[in-house]
């Protein structure tokens, strides 16, 4: 389990995490949303306790982030966004570097060498140099590096950043056979769809401050009303007067406290005018969504 | 602090310019400056070898600097250094790790261009301890200032052009090119704070006098206080280091 109390960060004048608190229960997969700068690197670096000098603080299993970073450390696996590799060398001498950093040796290091490659589907590829693998292999290896040690807790940032849809396939499957070994999960993401396909819970930070923190369907019943979706090649916004519309795809989102009510209203309306439209139907929010309701639409480049 | 140790070995096997930097390079300047100046009038080639290769050698331990930083920045760019201080390794351990194997290159620097002298030049060795004390200090003061200035600078470059100011400008104002005697008196105080000089004088001490460790104390001492001087700039950056680390 982990407990983060009354947490808090600044850089200099720049506050990056204000008194944040939630709990994970153990095998949970935890996701964490945000914007950039949002604080959730922050977080996740006090965590794995890459940060030092912060206020408040983080319990992991009964082990005080603050007092006891080394014992927390054997319990964590940490996969940054960056490919954290040496390119020059085979993916089996990373593998080896890393057990080794995390004082494992020997048989026992090269049995854990010999599960990781064959969780991460790079067995055949072990002797050769990292400089010749593909941006997903790459990831893979970099996700391979915090698993030797068989942490009770995976902190992934950004894993599946820049790779084809069979990389992130496989890394799915590992995040599962993760899961199904009872590991807890804090998955950082920019892709909402994934975090919404793969965590239990979900935190939504922004400038530090905890939003919100609660499964998929607490989020959904406290921010996701349904609205109608409607498209139609004839259909355009003063046939939708006077409700209030916002555009999407190539068709409106039709926002109203009682959207079945509306959707027949709407049926009627578009028989009248003889309009014929090609899709209306009730709308469920998806997460990106209740990341725009909260966190705004507007750009994020400081 | 093993593992981070041979990896760093085993990337710098691999790494072609360091081989140029390390060993290449010194060897053609010792070449063609021994050439140079033995030729001239009322220069004796004993005296030329003696000031040349011990002093060229000097001045090419610190070009290690360049390797050390580019090792450093791009482990805080690709985020490795922020993923090593992840694992239960301590900053002492990862500090070790990757200063070893430069130390080790820095003293197989310095044995293969005292080789290459006394093979080439009949450049006299004088008391083998004594040389190895001086050669382990020489190491640990260069490598030390390399781990100081791979903390504190911001870019490659920046390091680079540091590096050529302190082992050019170490070596023009400590006297490495020309003996010390010949550069006018200002030069001759000047040098005395340069631990260049120092370096060479502890040779030459070793070369020509014949020295022993005793004797050369003077020169030990200096190396000592300026290698732990980087060694401090170094633990005291490696928080800011690490806060510029990506993750």
């Amino acid at each position: 389990m982990i407990e983060v109390a009354q947490l808090s960060k600044s850089y200099g004048k720049i506050q990056a995490l204000t008194n944040i608190e939630f709990t994970i229960d153990k095998g949970t997969c935890f996701g964490l949303v945000g914007p950039n700068g949002a604080g959730k690197s922050t977080l996740m670096k006090i965590l794995a306790g890459i940060l030092q000098q912060f206020e408040g603080d983080i319990v992991v299993d009964r082990f005080s982030v603050a007092k006891e970073k080394q014992a927390v450390k054997q319990l964590i696996g940490y996969i940054p966004q960056e490919l954290c590799l040496e390119e020059t060398l085979t993916a089996r001498d990373n593998l080896l570097l890393f057990g080794r950093l995390y004082g494992i040796s020997g048989r026992t290091l090269n049995n854990r060498i010999d599960n990781v490659l064959e969780k991460i589907g790079l067995t055949e590829r072990s002797k050769d140099t990292v400089l010749n693998f593909s941006g997903g292999m790459k990831r893979r290896l970099n996700i391979g590096c915090a698993l030797l040690h068989e942490p009770a807790i995976v902190i992934m940032d950004e894993p599946t950043v820049g790779i084809d849809p069979q990389s992130r396939k496989s890394i799915f499957s590992i995040i599962e056979q993760l899961r199904a070994d009872g590991s807890t999960i804090i998955y950082s993401s920019h892709y909402m769809e994934e975090v919404e396909q793969l965590c239990d819970r979900i935190g939504l930070i922004d400038k530090g401050i905890l939003l919100e923190n609660g499964t998929m369907n607490g989020l959904m019943e406290k921010y996701g009303t349904p609205s109608l979706y409607v498209s139609g090649d004839t259909i355009e916004a003063e046939h939708l007067h006077p409700y209030q519309i916002a555009p999407k795809g190539d068709g409106y989102l039709v926002r109203d406290a009682n959207p079945l009510a509306t959707l027949e209203k709407l049926l009627v309306r578009f028989r009248e005018l003889d309009l014929q439209p090609r899709r209306l139907e009730l709308y469920y929010p998806k997460l990106e969504d209740i990341f725009f309701q909260l966190t705004g639409t507007k750009l994020r480049d400081n | 602090m093993w593992a981070i140790a041979q990896m760093e070995l085993k990337k710098n096997i691999h790494d072609k310019g360091i081989w140029f930097w390390t060993f290449i390079l010194p060897i053609l300047f010792i070449i063609v400056f021994v050439a140079v100046f033995s030729g001239q009038e009322g220069v004796e080639y004993a005296e030329t070898v003696t000031q040349i290769i011990p002093g060229y050698t000097v001045m090419f331990t610190f070009f290690i600097m360049i390797s050390i930083l580019i090792t450093f920045i791009k482990d805080r760019e690709r985020g490795m250094v922020a993923r090593i201080a992840s694992t239960p390794i301590s900053v002492s351990s990862y500090f070790l790790g990757k200063w070893i194997p430069f130390m080790i290159i820095v003293l197989l620097q310095i044995a293969v261009l005292f080789l290459f002298g006394v093979l080439v030049y009949d450049l006299p060795l004088g008391d083998p301890t004594a040389l190895i004390v001086m050669s382990l200090f020489q190491a640990f003061l260069a490598t030390s200032w390399g781990l100081a200035m791979a903390v504190l600078v911001k870019t490659e470059n920046m390091g680079i052009a540091l590096t050529q100011i302190i082992a050019l400008g170490g070596a023009l104002l400590g006297g490495l090119w020309m003996p010390i005697e010949i550069m006018p008196d200002i030069m001759q105080t000047i040098c005395k704070f340069i631990p260049q000089y120092w370096g060479l004088e502890g040779y030459k001490e070793i070369i020509l006098h014949d020295g022993g460790v005793l004797d050369i104390w003077q020169p030990l001492a200096i190396l000592l206080v300026g290698g732990a001087i980087g060694v401090l700039i170094a633990i005291t950056g490696y928080q800011r280091y690490l806060r510029l680390a990506k993750s």
